[in-house]
């Protein structure tokens, strides 16, 4: 690992204030608006209130968006020779993706820091363990969409792509239950989107299965939704890096 | 400078590269023997598609020879890179946007074990009052000149140059040139490919002329002229050349090209004296005139020998 790098690549992000407020600004002003500014939002939920609830989604909704972006630019940039400019150094590719894994990790915590600050502040209510866990859950569960954004960025090559992978994680937002609760044949569709099995899970500690329309989901949904996402984003993206090397 | 090492800076050994590419495989190297001594300066000289960069990048192991052995310093690429003894400065691109300059140099030099210091590269390469400045910010000059900052982290003993120059104006294009010169006064094996024939004329005191994958040409800027043994002879017909009368002069010994404009025919040959006789007294020709083979036309001659010898395998 090294230090000076990531930093650098930390500024780099943090200081790229249109990708922040999409990251960070807008899930936080949506959970003000959906959660804390609703009547709703102290009716009780699980194992704590319904502000927890939209809380918990829109961070995860910031962390995607975080982690989507840097797998997609650290593709992009690789390609555009950025990775030729590194293959002139002792630089390995695993550090280098150690090291954009940490940056992707620590740019998804600054959404789930706010929006948990703002939640705290707002009246979100919820045992510890809810806090904890579903903080966790969002993080870990972000690196997913890392691989997503990692497979759209060596697909298409170009930052345009990358944009739009972004974008189109506000219509997987809607379908992953995030902004508003679906019911219905579309909730059915909805259960197989990539990003619903996520925040299902992540908000697993809270509800543990109940669901807003008062149904209720076995965990292996949301964990078998995760691992099959997972696994294709990774399998494309592996084909995807090797295509590029063979054009090499 | 002395030179230190036993093994040569760069030893390639029927190199070949190819492509796989959608519809025919593409042969970008085809069997390069070439053998590069510490201290030289070597300017790869090819048009486009000649194979330059591919061998320069299985030198610099950003790509793995299809067969064949590259070695540099006795070592296979990779392992000379990581010891820093090798570096480059690449063509366009390969530079972050949103990065300020010094920013760039600091987070290269991080991936180094003992880097020269930041600031004195920046320094040598003339960057210091543009440190502050993001890459996108930075002409095309600058941009280069951090490349090339870069390129001096790890003090490298051999330098590579991928077309250095592309895209930088006359006087950008002489200043690099002469913070070049210094480099490789102090000692530093130097090899640049370029398509400028003035540069590879005035810097390299070795010329490696390449086309269609394969080297045509080895040797001192003189040699290379030499063994083109181009000579243009042109002179006016008192009518506009008829396609018998070409036909003739193409038959020529020696003649490898010719060309009409208008009434002027323009001849180029091997043997001018030939050329000279059969137009002043087969056609009749008039304003003859003969000129002896720049570098260019023995590029020309050269590259244009190897396309042939392609068409007829």
């Amino acid at each position: 690992m090294n230090g000076t790098f990531t930093a650098l690549e930390l500024r780099r992000v943090l200081r790229d204030y249109v990708s922040m407020f999409f990251i960070a600004v807008l899930p936080g002003f949506f959970y003000l608006i959906f959660g804390a500014a609703q009547t709703y939002g102290s009716e009780d939920a699980g194992n704590g209130n319904v502000a927890m609830y939209i809380m918990i989604s829109m961070a995860a909704y910031g962390a995607v968006t975080a982690t989507t972006g840097i797998g997609g630019m650290a593709a992009v940039e690789r390609m555009q020779g950025w990775g030729r400019q590194l293959g002139l150094t002792p630089l390995r590719d695993g550090s280098y993706v150690a090291m954009k894994a940490v940056v992707a990790l620590v740019i998804a915590a600054v959404p789930v820091g706010l929006i948990y600050l703002l939640g705290l502040a707002t009246g979100a209510a919820g045992t510890a363990a809810v806090w904890g866990l579903s903080a966790v859950l969002v993080l870990v569960g972000a690196a997913v969409f890392a691989v997503y954004g990692l497979a759209v960025g060596l697909a298409f090559r170009t930052e345009a792509s990358v944009s739009a992978a972004s974008g189109l994680l506000v219509i997987m937002a809607f379908l992953g239950n995030i902004f508003i609760p679906l019911s219905g044949t579309l909730l059915t569709i909805a259960k197989f989107t990539p990003l619903y099995g996520y925040v299902a899970l992540a908000r697993f500690p809270l509800t543990e299965g109940g669901t807003p329309t008062g149904g209720q989901e076995p965990l292996w949904h949301a964990v078998a939704n995760v691992a099959v996402w997972a696994t294709i984003f990774v399998v494309v993206a592996t084909a995807l890096v090797r295509r590029g090397r063979q054009r090499q | 400078m002395q030179n230190r090492d036993a093994a040569p800076a760069i030893e390639v050994r029927n190199l070949v590269k190819t492509f796989c590419g959608r519809a025919d495989p593409v042969r970008a190297v085809r069997g390069v023997d070439l053998a590069i001594r510490a201290g030289e300066v070597v300017a790869l000289l090819g048009p486009n598609g000649a194979g330059k960069t591919t061998t320069l990048d299985v030198l610099l192991g950003l790509t793995s020879p299809t067969s064949g052995r590259a070695e540099v310093f006795g070592q296979p690429p990779r392992l000379a890179v990581r010891a820093g003894r090798i570096s480059a400065v690449l063509q366009t691109g390969g530079l972050l946007r949103d990065l300020t300059v010094r920013e760039t140099v600091r987070m290269v030099a991080s991936c180094f074990d003992q880097p020269r210091p930041s600031e004195e590269v920046i320094a040598r390469a003339g960057l210091t009052a543009v440190a502050t400045r993001m890459v996108a910010k930075c002409s095309g000059g600058e941009q280069q000149r951090l490349r090339f900052a870069l390129a001096l982290l790890p003090d490298p003993d051999l330098l590579i140059l991928d077309e250095p120059t592309a895209g930088m104006d006359v006087s950008a294009r002489r200043d690099f040139w002469e913070t070049m010169h210094a480099d490789a006064e102090a000692g530093r094996t130097v090899v640049f490919a370029t398509h400028y024939l003035e540069e590879a004329d005035s810097f390299a005191r070795r010329i490696v002329l390449m086309a269609d994958g394969s080297v045509v040409a080895d040797g001192s800027t003189a040699e290379i002229r030499a063994k083109a043994t181009g000579r243009t002879v042109s002179a006016d017909l008192p009518v506009v050349a008829c396609a018998e009368a070409v036909d003739r002069l193409r038959k020529l010994p020696g003649v490898a090209d010719v060309e009409v404009r208008g009434r002027r025919v323009v001849v180029r040959s091997g043997d001018s004296d030939v050329v000279a006789r059969a137009l002043l007294v087969e056609h009749e020709a008039t304003d003859l005139e003969v000129v002896s083979g720049s570098l260019e036309s023995a590029f020309v001659a050269l590259t244009m020998a190897a396309g042939a010898k392609e068409v007829q395998p």
